[in-house]
């Protein structure tokens, strides 16, 4: 395997004394999208956190390997450096500035990765997100469900991110948007971004992933490709339930 | 018709001179969750810094003007970090900063009337000389402070509008967890805001002993019911609503004068009147002027 992107190499991290992960090893080669998907209370979003510091990393590496050759220690940047050095996150909730027009969400979200001017940018992404131009001066209060996450999606491609990381992207949406979301989510992984995600809706998730990571109990539990881990047998039995 | 050309300017005046405020009470609620108490007492002190330079000490207004607005940044800078950013990193509530607050502002009253001594100020400035407009007589400092705060106005404006750092002042304060993982320098939005706080609350302060003509070390305590009601009604933690909410304020508490009201509601009923009219906002429009409501995704 070539290196990947982004790696976690056997981490362990909790909050306070509570260890919620154990030994967790994730690689995301470029260009790809990885799903890590789990029962409630695996410890999927504490990935996330322990990323950004939230949750406290006890042992292990996070290394963030850039096209450039350059190899950053996650650990060791602060978390509000991370969208400088090309790590962009959409939370699960909350994950746009209500107040501030699309446009200006859109100004906020630049970082000059890569060097690309914003003006620049940002015309290529509203080249992919035609409702969003049509919103452009409103507030992004204003939006609707689907469209909030359009926007908090361009928002964190606006820095130029080597790697995207989603918290449960489909978490809320109305049944047809998710499956909006996840073309969505393809289109974007086909223009070059990598992907990370935590999903909660695991079978369609998987179906779209390159690779996806099975977490039980803060461990590492199964791993594999993710359209055969989304029909793997005894997976979704124990994990997804049958729908 | 002069009674009301007379009434909409002073409403004007009022209310450019609350705007001012309330934006910088809104900034620092945005971003710092901090209700800022001692707002008033920032603009009495600005007020009472160019006096004393330009009356006792002589010197051109225009300098004096430029110090005090240097002073209460400074003022401002140096409370956070010997108060706020402790309390920041330590997690206080919201009542704790309230409550600190609250004891800055005494401090600084004291201050003030210890430092200046008591008694009331003004500026040499001549507020008897009229104009005639429209069969009102328009005081000419009344003007000026108005095209003054006005071009203050629309400079702030169009700086929270167009700049990347009032971009970033305003996604702070619309979600801070966000503004820090897209990127956005805490320290530095802190650090703006309280320079915009002190330049908008030391002219405010310097307008309203202008166009009150004599203040003392109360001036801008008196103010600061209707400023914080400018800020909720306007929805509070937005700049915008902040402006809109004193200009709105400013005109409804000098138009209740006006006979056609009741014969007129007595001058010293002004903050009454300012938030009856927060009360009916509120009731209509929970969420202030500009506010959005919560809606689920």
């Amino acid at each position: 395997m070539t290196t990947p992107v982004f790696e976690l190499k056997s981490v362990s991290a909790g909050y306070g004394d509570v260890q919620i992960l154990t030994d967790v090893s994730i690689q995301v080669p470029a260009n790809s999208i990885v799903t890590i998907v789990g029962p409630n209370g695996a410890g999927k979003s504490t990935i996330l956190k322990s990323i950004y510091g939230i949750a406290k990393v006890t042992s292990g590496e996070i290394n963030l390997h850039k096209l450039s050759g350059e190899s950053i220690d996650v650990r060791a940047t602060k978390p509000h450096h991370l969208a400088d050095i090309g790590i962009a996150y959409v939370p699960q909730i909350d994950n746009i500035f209500p107040t501030l027009t699309v446009d200006e969400n859109l100004d906020v979200g630049y970082k000059h990765n890569g060097g690309t001017p914003l003006q620049e940018r940002k015309e290529k992404l509203y080249k992919q997100y035609p409702d969003l131009v049509i919103r452009k001066k409103d507030r992004a209060g204003t939006l609707s469900g689907g469209q909030r996450q359009m926007l908090a999606l361009a928002r964190a491609l606006m820095s130029g991110p080597d790697i995207l990381l989603l918290d449960e992207p489909s978490a809320g949406l109305a049944p047809a948007l998710v499956d909006q979301l996840f073309d969505e989510l393809v289109r974007i992984n086909e223009t070059g971004a990598t992907i990370l995600m935590v999903e909660q809706n695991a079978r369609r998730a998987l179906e779209i992933s390159s690779y996806g990571y099975v977490l039980d109990m803060g461990k590492n539990r199964h791993e594999g490709p993710g359209k055969a881990l989304a029909v793997d047998p005894e997976i979704v039995g124990i994990y997804f339930g049958k729908r | 018709m002069a009674e009301f050309v007379q009434l909409l300017f002073n409403g004007l005046v009022t209310g450019s001179i609350l705007a001012m405020a309330a934006v910088g009470v809104s900034l620092v609620y945005g971003v710092l969750r901090l209700v800022n108490f001692a707002a008033g007492d920032f603009m009495t002190l600005g007020a009472f810094i160019a006096v004393f330079l330009s009356i006792s000490k002589g010197l051109p207004l225009i300098f004096s003007v430029i110090v005090a607005i240097l002073g209460i940044c400074l003022l401002g800078l140096a409370l956070d970090w010997l108060l706020w950013k402790r309390l920041r990193e330590n997690k206080a509530g919201t009542l704790a900063l309230f409550l600190v607050a609250t004891g800055v502002a005494l401090i600084l009253r004291q201050s003030i009337l210890m430092i200046f001594s008591s008694g009331s100020r003004k500026f040499a400035i001549n507020e008897t000389a009229t104009f005639g407009f429209l069969g009102a007589q328009i005081a000419t400092s009344q003007l000026i402070v108005l095209l003054l705060a006005t071009s203050a106005i629309i400079t702030l404006g169009l700086f929270m509008a167009k700049s990347t750092i009032g971009k970033d002042m305003r996604a702070f304060s619309d979600n801070a967890s966000l503004a820090a993982v897209s990127g956005i320098n805490v320290n530095k939005v802190v650090r703006y805001v309280w320079i915009i706080n002190g330049i908008l609350s030391a002219l405010a302060g310097i307008f309203q002993g202008m166009v009150q003509g004599r203040f003392d070390s109360t001036m801008g305590w008196t103010l600061l019911l209707p400023i914080f009601a400018a800020v909720v009604l306007g929805t509070i933690g937005d700049a915008y609503g902040a402006l809109l909410g004193g200009m709105t304020l400013g005109l409804v508490m000098e138009m209740s004068t006006w006979h056609i009201f009741f014969g007129g509601i007595p001058s010293s009923y002004k903050p009454v009147v300012a938030f009856a009219t927060l009360g009916i906002v509120l009731l209509v429009k929970p969420e202030g002027l500009l506010g959005v409501k919560a809606r689920s995704i």
